[in-house]
């Protein structure tokens, strides 16, 4: 008996939820010209890329809320916050013009080494970082890939979008640094905008890449600090380019990277515009990547949710 | 028209071993062993718009993997899938949470996920906090959340998708009863304005009770697609006949008495369960020694997961034992008090409030219309009128 009571009290507390829900929340009527999707096994294929880029569009929002998430997770709890951005580039500034400055001396064609040095760490730890943070991002949360659907490639991109505005903060110290240098500002600063283009698409193939790879072999993320300290010193950006012996200046062309941090340094420090050439080759070379690295994550991006 | 369709879609799962012997070390990572599995095997269905597709099946029968294959979270082996309109699926409610963020940028941050537009959540924002029931703390980081917040929130995101087509997994079942019946409820509110529905679940009396039609799987394929009853009694049939099996296997010589069956049935056996009417559960036993003053218990549950009412031995007057070896219980009912619908059963036995055995979710009751009966029990009675001579003046 006391049994069949509570019960029918419990069924009263149900239909006090329903009325609830039923104010809070409306239901809009169907939508008529709904589309029509296909899923088919993912292949690698210029259709895969198509229908990639189509869906992208589609979670752009999710790309901007990423992208802004990153930033703010980023300093929360820390005490220095924003400060972070400019402390590393900042503190190797420092330890490089000691070694290459004062140990031994590179040359840099009158310009003071600490500048020097700092151009170009700024668009080199943009495109390192946006690297090493895709390949631990991807992973980081394996409930998002098991559990939810969005557009994978949104991880990496959003890293790499944050990854701007630290650029952004580093470069107000660039300012300052410029200003303290006494080197004047010419309007073939605006090439750094193209340049700049040309490594972030550098950077998203690099990451893409690596950080499909990195779902299947762990051994991505253990190679990672060290293949990027060698790719670091295999690129100029503690010495210049013209520093480079003739016969080895052709696989520099090959690393666009090195090619668009190069000539980055060139057209805001020294205020001439970039080698065109090296700068065609980057540009092909990055475009080029960055679809093949798309077109690769896409068609592991079907398998990723199984593996990892 | 027809929303989702599923053609020939299968799912293959490659399960690596590593290698145990010592060869591991000098040939790496391309030495494992790879198993395949058939998640889904050759798997064909349509469910048309407005439809409510229930799923069911044991464990591992492929229900998570369609509902994953649908979603696009994994891409089908081979096969076509067809999807008209907005799919949102909802497989864990929170899993787009950060605990560093507040409730309000969460909701932000998981909308986006399930492909909200910015502005769509900004526009359903407070209906969103106040659907969930966190006003007070919606600006505050959700680590600092109880785990019934963090839940009611992600829901809440979820429940204002306004999708074409639904997939539900059994894990928005979990949570306490007043979310389980939030969720219902909601689903009941998409069903009616004519949302496609996909029900994975367990729980059989749900998938009655929202359902119109019904799936069961076995091991990757369909092996019924027809009207939810029918395909709920021989999933049961089914499931009736491997648990005992497995019931006698696992019991072990610690445990001193288990339920092996149970059944629900009319004197005439021919019969079926009626309310109003007299109804005999059988509760089969086994037990490894002597116990005094057992305690035989069969609990019915409504759809909600209420506990709706309990047949005990308890209430006999005579004091019972039970002997080495194997015997029925028997419940004799003369009036079925409970309404028409489908009730789950757990059953346990206890002795002197020493619990031995406990079994949840291991049958369910189907009772059909009788007697007329409204609310929530059928009272017995005798009904009759007694004139009285009228009073003039």
């Amino acid at each position: 008996m006391q049994d069949s009571s509570s019960a029918s009290m419990m069924t009263g507390v149900h239909s006090d939820l329903s009325t609830e829900s039923a104010t809070a929340l409306a239901v809009r009527p169907r939508s008529v010209d709904a589309s029509v999707r296909v899923i088919r096994p993912a292949t690698f294929s210029l259709s895969t890329v198509v229908l990639g880029l189509r869906t992208l569009l589609h979670y752009s929002d999710l790309l901007y809320t990423l992208s802004m998430f990153r930033l703010n997770v980023r300093y929360k709890q820390s005490a220095l916050g924003w400060a972070w951005a400019a402390l590393q580039p900042l503190a190797l500034m420092g330890i490089y013009t000691f070694i290459f400055a004062h140990v031994t001396t590179v040359k840099t064609g009158g310009i003071p080494y600490p500048i020097f040095v700092f151009s170009a760490l700024l668009p080199w730890i943009f495109f390192a970082s946006a690297i090493t943070n895709s390949v631990q991002g991807l992973i980081a949360y394996p409930n998002l890939l098991t559990k939810m659907y969005f557009p994978r490639e949104i991880i990496p991109f959003s890293y790499l979008a944050a990854g701007v505005i630290d650029f952004l903060i580093a470069s107000v110290i660039l300012a300052f640094l410029m200003v303290h240098y006494r080197i004047s500002l010419t309007w073939n600063v605006l090439y750094g905008i193209p340049i700049l283009m040309i490594l972030a698409a550098f950077a998203a193939a690099m990451a893409l890449l690596f950080s499909a790879v990195h779902v299947r072999f762990r051994d991505v993320g253990l190679a990672m600090p060290f293949v990027l300290q060698v790719w670091m010193f295999a690129t100029p950006v503690v010495y210049s380019l013209e520093a480079v012996p003739q016969r080895f200046r052709f696989f520099y062309l090959l690393d666009p990277a090195a090619g668009a941090i190069d000539n980055f340094r060139r057209a805001v420090i020294y205020g001439k515009p970039p080698n065109i050439t090296e700068m065609a080759w980057a540009a092909a070379i990055a475009t080029v990547s960055l679809a093949a690295a798309y077109a690769y994550f896409k068609s592991s991006e079907a398998i990723m949710a199984d593996i990892i | 028209m027809i929303d989702l369709k599923l053609d020939r879609v299968s799912k293959k799962y490659r399960i690596r071993q590593r290698d145990p012997s010592p060869r591991r070390w000098y040939r790496g990572a391309f030495s494992q062993s790879v198993a395949e599995v058939w998640a889904v095997n050759d798997v064909s269905f349509e469910v048309q718009q407005g439809e409510v597709l229930g799923i069911v099946g044991h464990n591992g029968a492929g229900k998570t993997t369609i509902l994953k294959l649908l979603s696009s979270i994994t891409t089908p082996t081979r096969g076509e899938m067809t999807i008209r309109g907005r799919l949102a699926a909802l497989i864990e409610v929170s899993s787009g949470f950060h605990p560093e963020l507040t409730g309000r940028e969460n909701v932000y941050l998981h909308g986006a996920m399930l492909g909200m537009r910015r502005s769509e959540i900004t526009r359903k924002m407070d209906s969103i906090v106040e659907f969930s029931g966190v006003e007070k703390y919606i600006d505050v980081p959700v680590k600092r959340y109880s785990s019934g917040m963090y839940v009611r929130l992600g829901f809440s995101v979820a429940a204002h998708l306004d999708p074409d087509i639904v997939l539900l997994d059994e894990v928005l079942a979990v949570g306490d009863v007043a979310f389980q019946a939030k969720c219902l409820d909601r689903i009941a509110e998409l069903r009616k304005s004519g949302r496609t529905i996909v029900f994975v679940s367990h729980d059989l009396a749900s998938v009655y009770r929202i359902c119109d039609r019904a799936i069961l799987l076995d091991r990757g394929r369909v092996l019924l697609d027809g009207e939810p009853r029918s395909v709920i009694d021989q999933y049961q049939k089914r499931t009736f006949a491997d648990s005992s099996a497995t019931m006698t296997a696992e019991m072990d010589s610690q445990q001193p008495a288990r339920c092996v069956n149970i059944s629900f049935q009319t004197p005439e056996s021919s019969d079926s369960i009626r309310t109003g009417y007299p109804m005999i559960a059988r509760l089969g036993y086994r037990a490894t020694q002597r116990i005094l003053d057992p305690v035989f218990r069969i609990s019915l549950y409504w759809p909600s997961g209420y506990l709706c009412a309990q047949l005990t031995s308890e209430s006999s007057a005579v004091p019972l034992l039970l002997e080495p070896g194997v015997g029925v219980v028997e419940f004799q009912c003369p009036v079925l008090p409970v309404v028409p619908g489908l009730y789950r059963v757990d059953i346990a036995i206890e002795t002197r409030g020493r619990p031995l055995d406990e079994q949840q979710r291991c049958a369910t009751l189907f009772v059909h219309a009788g007697r007329p009966a409204a609310g929530d029990f059928y009272i017995e009675n005798a009904c009759s009128i007694r004139t009285e001579a009228p009073r003039f003046g």
